[in-house]
């Protein structure tokens, strides 16, 4: 299964652990436009006891080749919750960019021995500049300022 | 909600202002600024491979926290 971390939670990931973290209360994750790529993130997220949804509603059943087709054809969200309020957004969608140019210049970084597929810093910025929501405005005025504070540190951490 | 008590006023109030500065925010992807991205991401902890699980750990904790946030009774 192909995705990548995006937006503020693989943002927070380039600093470091003791860098206060930017607020977000999701993980965006970007998968390509391939039906079976997204059954498979459906599949994985319900085997780790994930809730899917879609528009506020259960994401329909079943979920499989048909329904993930109609879902790229809309560029739909799913949206994932669990037990732990832990939430998950599977977008189709990164202003700005296609998936393969973010994937092939994806970085990866170890969670819990896991290796995790992570845009690089330039593209999340980048397609908040292109987003230019309110909250991406606030990212990116108080972002340039911590990537200053994180360098002026003399041990980089 | 039957009332809103001061510190939640004052909270809501920041952000209110909050997003309305955000519109006239300069938030240009400046030359200097992809510099300062470039940097960061050739420290030595942001190079492939690098464990992340602390940072994780952290915004797994904060995400918990503001989900779970709720509005609690003035003291009296």
């Amino acid at each position: 299964m192909r995705y990548v971390v995006i937006g503020v939670s693989g943002a927070n990931l380039y600093g470091p652990s003791g860098q206060a973290i930017f607020t977000t209360d999701d993980v965006d994750l970007f998968l390509p436009l391939d039906p079976e790529n997204l059954v498979e993130a459906w599949a994985a997220c319900t085997e780790s006891g994930l809730q899917l949804t879609a528009g506020n509603e259960p994401l329909d059943m079943p979920r499989d080749r048909w329904l993930a087709e109609r879902m790229i054809e809309r560029a739909a969200l799913t949206r994932a919750f669990g037990p732990d309020n832990f939430a998950v957004d599977l977008t189709l969608v990164m202003k700005g960019f296609d998936f393969e140019t973010v994937w092939n210049a994806r970085r990866e970084f170890v969670i819990d021995s896991l290796r995790i597929p992570v845009a690089r810093l330039r593209h999340i910025v980048e397609s908040k500049e292109a987003a230019g929501r309110d909250k991406d405005r606030l990212f990116l005025a108080t972002h340039r300022d911590a990537l200053e504070q994180l360098l002026k540190k003399p041990e980089g951490l | 909600m039957d009332f809103v008590d001061s510190d939640l006023e004052r909270a809501l109030a920041a952000l209110r202002r909050a997003s309305e500065a955000a519109a006239n925010l300069d938030v240009r992807v400046t030359d200097e600024y992809l510099r300062l991205i470039q940097a960061v991401e050739a420290l030595p902890q942001n190079q492939p491979g690098a464990d992340k699980s602390g940072r994780w750990l952290g915004s797994r904790e904060w995400w918990r926290f503001v989900r779970e946030g709720h509005v609690v009774k003035p003291r009296t």
